[in-house]
């Protein structure tokens, strides 16, 4: 480790937790939308209207990395645990 | 010591993220919502054909603009993370355990895995979209 690098922050309940409140928000919007359909829009709407343009599929496939390096590559020790 | 590490490194990165996505997620609701000009509801919620240069239906797809398509959006969105992933080493935190070599190595064997699957599932999925066309061609020719 460099000097002045420090260690990754350990606290997942928290994160656990706010994680689970963002996406709990993020479905709780779509199960409204899909309910009343036709007066609030889809989240698969909204994509759509984003990957229009470059900027927002960039910043969407910035997202899908950023997730699957979490995942996949930083977290493979957790995921891929013998 | 221990809320505030807990506070520079999850909370601010986490909230911004989101307020990132958000954002975007409500400025494309906002173009959703938007009023067309003509459109005599006012609300454009229902989205129209998938815009792309393999959209046209029932055309033959043109995959050098598809290439271009995605090439330009795989490399734009790398850009963009690894832009956000140095200014979190080098304005939040200085993360141990080769994170900036992580970032560019790891997410770049993600693109190199996902988009040639990617693009052979596009390939075989077209080929047979065409099998189907020409087969169903050859029946109307032969029962007119």
């Amino acid at each position: 480790m460099n000097c002045g690098e420090v260690k990754v922050a350990r606290h997942p309940l928290v994160g656990y937790l706010v994680w689970a409140l963002l996406f709990g928000a993020l479905f709780a919007w779509e199960g409204l939308s899909l309910a009343r359909a036709g007066s609030l829009p889809t989240l698969s709407d909204a994509f759509r209207v984003i990957m229009r343009y470059p900027v927002g599929r960039w910043a969407l496939f910035a997202l899908w990395l950023w997730a699957g390096w979490h995942f996949f590559v930083r977290g493979w020790h957790f995921l891929l645990r013998a | 010591m221990l809320a505030s590490s807990l506070i520079r490194q999850a909370l601010v990165p986490m909230l911004a993220g989101y307020l990132l996505v958000m954002a975007t997620l409500g400025f494309g609701l906002r173009l959703l919502c938007r009023p067309k000009a003509g459109d005599q509801h006012g609300r454009g919620l229902t989205a129209g054909p998938a815009e792309g240069p393999g959209s046209a239906a029932g055309s033959r797809p043109n995959w050098l603009a598809l290439a271009r398509h995605v090439t330009g959006t795989a490399v734009g969105g790398y850009l963009l993370l690894m832009t956000v992933v140095i200014a979190y080493y080098y304005g939040v935190a200085r993360v141990g355990g080769d994170f900036i070599k992580s970032a560019f190595t790891g997410t770049a064997m993600l693109i190199a895995i996902a988009l040639p699957l990617w693009g052979a599932a596009s390939w075989l999925t077209e080929r047979r979209r065409q099998r189907g066309n020409d087969t169903a061609g050859e029946r109307k020719a032969h029962h007119p």
